[in-house]
């Protein structure tokens, strides 16, 4: 205990402090209320996103550029809390940040892809930086050189060396024979998520169970939602559904994941699992708007876990996790939200799409 | 000390033809702190070509990386090793063309040759399992009956491919055990070939794939590879020779074109960051006042023509964007990591460094108090610092603390008379008993009364340090209302008279005027601090959210007031709980080691005892009083007047070795 609390007084004062600046559900719909982008900017800079926001020049005030901004205090998050957190924790918070750097190596190859079809106009790295994760030196990715060297397989070969050699190694003979970016895809998606279980395993005590608990929560996530898409959108076979998704979670169990593959009934199986959700059956029905409402569903049981982790004795690592993915959720929100009101939504047709907003309803 | 180093706002207006020298000047010097200044810049003139050039000079500095990796050359700067001037870039990019241009034809040649021998390597590696085999594996493709893949696949996808494969009938076996890239060979009906090359597929399985020339058993196969592979190895070290010739030829070049293309680029991106105008830049950015007089007369030998504004900030100016650099050295530069992870100053506060220099040893060392423990905790820290054992390394910015606590304890040691738990031995000394003043546990009333007394006088030091803050801010509303400024100190000790007063017999103040006290000073602290603020400030509403939620908002607030003053106060009980505690632990040594000796206060079990008691004693306090003392400064003395959320000083220094 002595050393657990040795470890995390300094973080989990820090991360408490961090967690009080996190945009309350009120917030949130304070500034859903924003009649246009212009507005909800103005909104935006009297929060704690204020200091990223106000170097903004006037005609960088779009969603693109604010979206970035917005992330960039994400990405500041992630660095102090790595920096302060104890030494044995570090691989996995890492790992979990190595979310986001992987999202922009998909971004770069998809890129590299689709080339050809963009204006030419303007260089490509300009286009592609803008759309990447702002995270500045602690990326090992050689984004710029990836995207001017113009093929796939040169920019993975810049990767030797990386964490993703390995997982690209196996999947760029896929690529060299079928000329498709999704088998590159699920394989950096599957070492992704297999070297994050890995490191919350290989914790003790309490910072195993905190963190077994949240990352086995997002994992369920996923895993769930990938094994219903490859069936629903993908019309993959059994075993293709087997082998893209994976065998362990923390509620998901791999049984759960074959009797999706093997094509039983997903809403029994997934009210089996998340009791009290609402009518699965109709969201799968109507996959197209009814797979990110569930999405939605399930991230907010992921948000209940976080909050869990604020209870009780705070000298664990579930502090620092659960600020990251509650941070993590309220980008997600601002994102819909600049969208939304960048393109005039009515407020209806995101509304469901907001994490914190949903809760506050809830309760 | 006691404040960030006073910093200067410098603005430039610089000619275009001297933007180099003078760019080359604020990078030499390495005390400019840039602002992005863009905005500040014409936008009709087009898109900025700096950014341009800076990209293009990266993507060469990139090149010339790539060509050094090539040729196994040391990523280094030639011996130059100040900033020269920005090149051109065309004559770089032509040298940088050359040298590719006669590096090329062998890289290319050495990477196919690296190819061809990591294909024949693979393809040994996945035969050698059934080299023993007298199977034609020609013939296996060709099967009428059994559909059969053999392959390598990535080790954790093992599992999941014999899962994936569990519906239809198969045989599947692991050739080679390999912790990153096994061997395994899959059969099956040829009815079931779908499903199998479904599944192999989708593991990500490289199936073995050989050339036409290799046919025959495994046995032959596997000769003929090993034949290739040789072939291959001598061919790749020939290539190898080629590129050391080439790199003998060429480093020096490389050298020194990776410097000035690193230069170039350096200076590029700054100058992407100044405002443009028609004919002129205009450059925006901190200095610390002490650099300043030394940087305008380099900036004017370097341009004649340059403006200089220099601006220098108030400590009233509270804006967020003055750079902080602290001014720590030494002892007091042990404690910044304290105040750092708390925040970092702004620029207008005071920089608590100095203060916690002296505070937390002092609390640290209340709670440790033994000669032994102390002496021991010092030499632990002093190991840290000294970076000598690899293991500890990254610890080594706590060494500083730890000596300095373990000090503080010694010498509280001395004055509680404890040594390693020995209560008897210093005060009873004929030299070390002019130093004794107490034994903690035999006067327990007294240890935590002058516990809580330091506490008040800390606390009070704290809510002094807040009005000096609010005073250099020329903040009148935090001065006089906030619920640490003025009136709250004025609560606080109204607080603590009234429980003197009415505890303390013939207290010469009735508590009838610190009941008043309190009552006025938490009023304007508390429940009127918010509209007298917006009033001394001239902001409107004086009340916002309406009269009801203003006077539940003032009920609850004015709650937490009074349990605060409460509770800061009686945290530092902690202080002399913990001098207390610790004479409690290394009694429980003692008595455990007499238990164990067999009721004999010697032998070695009895010392084994109270040695392994004693580390015991040491560890485990060691790591409590660290974390109390941080929370008795973080939660109640930091509280009370550190605001922090400055922005860290980081100057621009083109050159690794800055002239300062």
């Amino acid at each position: 205990m002595a050393g657990g609390v040795a470890d995390y007084a300094a973080i989990s004062a820090r991360v408490r402090a961090k967690y009080a600046e996190l945009l309350t559900p009120q917030d949130i719909v304070r500034l859903s209320e924003a009649p246009d982008f212009l507005s909800l900017f103005t909104l935006l800079k009297s929060t704690a996103y204020g200091p990223y926001l106000e170097g903004l020049k006037d005609k960088d005030i779009n969603p693109r550029r604010v979206i970035i901004q917005i992330k960039r205090k994400l990405a500041d998050a992630y660095n102090s809390v790595i920096q302060m957190a104890p030494v044995q924790t570090r691989p996995l918070l890492k790992q979990l940040y190595r979310y986001y750097e992987i999202s922009n190596l998909k971004a770069i190859l998809r890129a590299i892809v689709t080339v050809s079809t963009w204006n030419t106009e303007t260089a490509l790295w300009d286009r592609v930086r803008d759309v990447l994760f702002p995270m500045g030196s602690t990326s090992v990715l050689p984004a710029q050189a990836m995207v001017e060297s113009g093929s796939v397989a040169t920019a993975v070969d810049l990767l030797h060396g990386t964490p993703y050699e390995d997982a690209l190694s196996f999947a760029m003979k896929r690529y060299s024979s079928e000329q498709n970016l999704f088998p590159i895809e699920v394989a950096l998606d599957l070492a992704y998520w297999r070297r994050l279980w890995s490191e919350a395993q290989k914790l003790t005590g309490q910072d195993r169970e905190h963190s077994v608990r949240i990352i086995g929560s997002l994992l369920d996530m996923n895993n769930l939602m990938w094994a219903i898409r490859y069936r629903v959108y993908h019309k993959l076979s059994e075993e293709e559904i087997i082998n893209y998704t994976l065998p362990f979670g923390y509620r998901v169990k791999d049984a759960d994941i074959r009797a999706i593959a093997a094509g039983a009934d997903a809403a029994s199986v997934v009210n089996r699992i998340f009791p009290g959700l609402p009518d699965v059956s109709a969201l799968l029905e109507n996959p197209q708007t009814g797979l990110p409402r569930l999405e939605v569903l399930l991230n907010q049981r992921i948000m209940k876990e976080c909050l869990a982790a604020f209870v009780g004795s705070p000298f664990h690592i579930g502090l620092p996790l659960a600020f990251l993915i509650m941070h993590d959720f309220e980008i997600q929100d601002l994102i819909v939200l600049i969208e939304a009101k960048s393109s005039g939504l009515p407020e209806d047709e995101y509304r469901p799409f907001l994490l914190k907003t949903e809760l506050l309803t809830e309760h | 000390m006691l404040f960030p180093e006073p910093m200067t706002e410098v603005e430039l207006i610089v000619p275009s033809k001297d933007l180099l020298a003078v760019t080359k000047v604020l990078g030499n010097r390495g005390v400019f702190h840039q602002i992005d200044s863009t905005y500040l810049g014409l936008e009709n003139l087009g898109p900025n070509t700096w950014q341009e050039k800076a990209a293009a000079y990266s993507t060469l500095e990139r090149r010339i990386q790539v060509i050094m990796q090539n040729l196994n050359l040391e990523e280094k700067y030639s011996a130059v090793s100040n900033v020269d001037s920005i090149s051109d870039i065309e004559p770089l990019q032509a040298a940088v063309d050359r040298i590719e241009g006669e590096v090329k034809s062998t890289t290319d040649q050495m990477a196919a040759e690296k190819k061809t021998l990591e294909q024949l390597e693979s393809q040994l590696h996945q035969l050698e399992p059934i080299a023993e085999t007298n199977v034609d594996v020609g013939a296996l493709r060709k099967s009428n009956y059994l559909h059969s893949v053999l392959g390598v696949i990535p080790a954790e996808n093992v599992g999941r491919l014999e899962t994936s494969l569990s519906r239809v009938p198969h045989a599947f076996f692991t050739l080679r055990e390999d912790p990153k890239r096994p061997v395994v060979w899959v059969l099956g009906p040829r009815s079931n070939s779908d499903v199998i090359d479904r599944a192999v597929k989708s593991a990500y399985l490289n199936p073995l794939t050989l050339p036409e020339e290799f046919e025959g058993s495994p046995a032959k196969v596997t000769e003929s590879l090993r034949k290739a592979i040789e072939t291959s190895k001598q061919r790749i070290s020939e290539l190898n020779e080629a590129l050391g010739k080439l790199a003998n030829t060429h480093k020096d070049e490389l050298y020194k074109l990776l410097w000035d293309v690193h230069v170039s680029r350096m200076i590029a991106d700054a100058i992407a960051r100044f405002g443009q105008l028609r004919h002129t830049y205009v450059v925006v950015g901190w200095v610390p006042s002490a650099d300043l007089d030394a940087l305008i007369q380099r900036l004017k030998q370097a341009s004649r023509e340059i403006l200089i504004e220099a601006t220098s900030v108030e400590p009233t100016d509270h804006r967020a964007n003055v750079p902080v650099a602290l001014q720590n050295s030494g002892f007091p530069g042990w404690f910044e990591l304290l105040v750092n992870t708390y925040a970092r100053p702004r620029y207008e506060e005071l920089d608590p460094t100095v203060l916690i220099a002296v505070t937390f040893p002092l609390l640290y060392g209340a709670m440790f108090g033994d000669v032994g423990h102390g002496l021991v905790l010092a030499a632990f820290g002093w190991l840290l610092k000294s970076k000598r054992v690899p293991a500890l390394r990254s610890m080594a910015s706590l060494g500083g603390i730890l000596i300095a606590s373990g000090i503080s304890g010694t010498i509280f040691g001395f004055l509680f008379g404890s040594i390693f738990g020995f209560e008897d031995i210093l005060p009873e000394h004929p030299f070390f008993k002019h130093f004794f003043w107490m034994h903690p546990i035999k006067n327990i009333l007294i240890t935590l009364a002058i516990a809580v007394g330091t506490g008040i006088v800390l606390l009070t030091i704290g809510y002094l340090l807040n009005l000096y803050n609010a005073f250099r801010a020329r903040d009148w509303g935090r001065f006089f209302f906030d619920s640490n400024g003025l009136a709250g100190l004025i609560f606080h000790w109204s607080f603590l008279g009234i429980f003197a007063s009415a505890l303390v017999p013939g207290f010469p103040i009735p508590t009838i005027v610190f009941v008043i006290l309190a009552v006025v000073s938490v009023l304007l602290c508390v429940v009127l601090a918010e509209p007298l603020r917006h009033w001394m400030e001239g902001h409107h509403p004086l009340i916002e959210g309406g009269v009801g939620m203003f006077i539940v908002q003032a009920a609850a607030e004015l709650l937490e007031k009074v349990i605060s003053v409460f509770s800061n106060t009686l945290s530092y009980v902690r202080v002399g709980a913990f001098a207390i505690v610790h004479a409690g632990f290394t009694n429980a040594v003692f008595v455990i080691a007499r238990l164990l000796g067999g009721g004999h206060e010697s032998g070695f079990v009895y010392w084994a005892v109270v040695v392994l008691g004693n580390l015991g004693v040491i560890l485990l306090e060691a790591f409590i009083v660290f974390i109390q003392t941080m929370r008795l400064h973080y939660y109640e003395f930091f509280s009370k007047f550190f605001r922090g959320g400055g922005s860290a000083y980081e100057p621009l220094t083109l050159s690794s070795t800055p002239e300062k």
